[in-house]
């Protein structure tokens, strides 16, 4: 096709997605219904995980929880059955037969060590054998090691990008295949702002924050250029949420009721809503377009660039001999 | 009298803004004092082949005091470091896998009793496997993230704490627009650099506040060399792949001139502007139109 064509071909559709995107925004379109979907979340047991199978049980998903802490993992499980009961019963299906089926939803949990590829592939093979086909992968689990760079152990900063970024390697290697087959499913990352934008001190998790959004962003446009379109993936970036893995962070005191940490069902909901009608990721600024110095002064301006050294500061009064501390 | 300055600083804010633009401005029209480097020892990972080899030779060219290459191929570092002996600058090679956690604090310490404290440490070592998630084969998928990413936290744990002790030093990284950009294909390099990119910008932000130590990312875009072989681009009379040279003359230029970040070339800059503001769906429709989805289809990599 001619480039000059082409060329206006592509402008169109550039400022054709900016019409469906104002008119997303103004008409907001409805939500998908998951039911009776096996849906994998990793880190089920505490934060965001937990507040994720929550919202999933209420729209009668089937769910997976993978954690490495397994009473953890099996309170997530029990909070889960209670709102399956609490259900208004369906109306059923008649199948082919003729006869009336109800579908009652389920919850099975899994020890999962997801920074660890052999236990993600093996917990994945009794996924498929136990519950069947996976169409929301929603990688959540995350860890932060709560050091200086220099006063890290090596291990930590192994630790954290083998949890925040790796992982999502094997739990999507293990389950995107079917989904390929399938021309469907849903992935979704769980990232964090710490993946847009750095600060100082926090150096191991905003690389593996920055390497998850890479990795997402990647797979995305592999999947377009695959034609997989049946296959959605969406990108979480909260802003500090109150779980407490990062207690003690703060901005500048003044402008802290400007930014203040995200409640965490807020967080979940507002992600619910992105997840359940499709959105990609999420558009954001990013601030290299100003020059470095500009940065520097609003980061500044924000108490931004040193808003985690308190936090690091109370992890190293807390005795915590274990040294990580997953999200509460 | 709280209120009165943080009223103050409100209003300075978008003050200090506009003085940065404008200094950046002056900076691109007005030639900026360079810093010598007569003092200064110079260490490269990944200096054997590629950008790091002009780099090692750019940095004896400017007048560096000593040249430390480390890489994998001694065949390569040995070439490498006897081109550089000629020019007159002392340079020295260690065989070195940046990836290996043991091996580079085992060098490191080789290297302050033979050579020297390390002054400016420039982490260029990378490599790529250049495949889809589904094709790519998971102990390279590691190797990747080992050597690009956590080699270089092991690096500035090597040499990070003696350039504190001096106030003297200066961390370069040699990263890659496609940490901010992603394509497909490259999924294993783009994941690892965005990391990279992270852990530099953090690292940045915290050194502010050391004085004599400071630090620079330069983010190319296609480089001419061996790694990115087969790879095409679209339209490569508006995007010319960057010569190596060039790279390095940059990078140099950058220390000596204690500029943060670099994007090269310029014309990047747009397509992180365009990153900021488009839908995802219009990013896509462009990416297919550069050629994005498809540059990765004749990678060959290094033979």
């Amino acid at each position: 096709m001619n480039i000059v064509v082409e060329f206006f071909v592509v402008s169109f559709k550039v400022m054709w997605s900016f019409v469906l995107a104002g008119a997303k925004w103004l008409i907001k379109p409805e939500e998908k219904s998951v039911e009776g979907q096996v849906c994998v979340i990793t880190g089920g047991g505490s934060g965001l995980g937990r507040l994720f199978a929550a919202e999933f049980a209420r729209r009668r998903a089937t769910l997976v929880l993978w954690d490495v802490n397994r009473r953890a993992n099996e309170e997530t499980a029990e909070l889960v059955r209670d709102i399956y009961r609490e259900m208004v019963p369906p109306k059923g299906f008649r199948n082919s037969v003729g006869e009336l089926q109800l579908f009652q939803p389920q919850v099975y949990t899994y020890v999962c060590d997801v920074s660890k590829r052999e236990s993600v592939y093996s917990t994945a093979e009794k996924v498929r054998r136990e519950v069947g086909n996976v169409t929301f992968l929603i990688n959540n689990a995350g860890v932060v090691s709560g050091h200086h760079l220099l006063e890290c152990p090596d291990e930590l900063i192994e630790k954290t990008m083998m949890v925040n970024c790796h992982a999502h390697f094997w739990t999507t290697k293990a389950f995107l295949p079917k989904m390929l087959e399938l021309n469907q499913g849903h992935i979704v990352t769980v990232a964090s702002s710490l993946g847009l934008f750095s600060t100082a001190g926090v150096e191991d998790y905003c690389a593996s924050k920055f390497g998850a959004i890479g990795f997402h962003e990647s797979l995305s446009h592999e999947l377009k250029a695959a034609s997989k379109d049946g296959i959605k993936m969406t990108l979480v970036c909260p802003f500090l949420v109150d779980t407490g893995m990062f207690k003690g962070c703060k901005i500048r005191k003044e402008m802290a009721p400007f930014f203040p940490p995200l409640k965490a069902e807020y967080c979940v909901e507002r992600a619910m809503r992105a997840i359940l009608t499709d959105q990609p990721m999420v558009c954001t600024p990013r601030t290299m377009v100003l020059p470095f110095d500009a940065i520097v002064c609003m980061y500044r301006f924000l108490g931004a660039d040193k808003c985690m050294y308190p936090f690091l500061a109370q992890r190293k009064e807390s005795t915590n001999n274990n040294g990580m501390k997953p999200g509460m | 009298m709280m209120d009165t300055k943080l009223l103050g600083c409100v209003v300075l804010f978008p003050i200090q803004i506009l003085f940065c633009i404008l200094k950046a401005t002056v900076r691109l029209l007005v030639p900026l004092k360079r810093k010598d480097l007569v003092a200064d020892v110079v260490l490269i990972t990944g200096g054997g082949r590629g950008i790091g080899r002009h780099l090692a030779k750019e940095f004896a060219k400017q007048g560096a005091r000593k040249v430390i290459l480390w890489g994998r191929t001694e065949k390569c570092l040995r070439e490498t470091c006897e081109e550089i002996a000629m020019t007159g600058t002392e340079c020295h090679y260690f065989v070195c896998d940046v990836g290996n956690r043991e091996e580079v604090y085992q060098q490191a310490k080789v290297v302050r009793e033979k050579v020297g404290d390390v002054t400016i440490l420039v982490n260029n070592a990378a490599v790529v496997h250049g495949k889809t998630l589904m094709k790519s084969d998971d102990d390279a998928l590691l190797k990747t993230q080992h050597i690009n990413t956590l080699g270089q936290f092991w690096t500035m744990k090597a040499f990070l704490p003696r350039m504190l002790e001096l106030c003297h030093g200066h961390v370069v990284c040699i990263n890659s627009i496609l940490s901010l950009s992603s394509i497909p294909g490259a999924i294993d390099y783009c994941t690892s650099k965005a990391s990279a990119y992270a852990f530099m910008e953090s690292l940045t932000l915290g050194l502010l506040d050391c004085p004599g130590v400071d630090c620079t990312t330069v983010l190319p875009f296609h480089t001419d060399t061996e790694m990115f072989q087969g790879m095409r681009v679209r339209f490569p009379h508006l995007f010319p792949p960057l010569h190596p040279e060039v790279v390095a003359q940059r990078t140099v230029d950058a220390v000596r001139t204690n500029t943060a970040f670099v994007v090269l070339p310029w014309t990047m800059h747009l397509l992180v502007i365009l990153k900021s503001l488009l839908p995802q769906c219009a990013l896509e429709e462009i990416h297919k139109f550069a050629g994005s989805y498809t540059c990765m289809n004749t990678f060959k990599g290094r033979t």
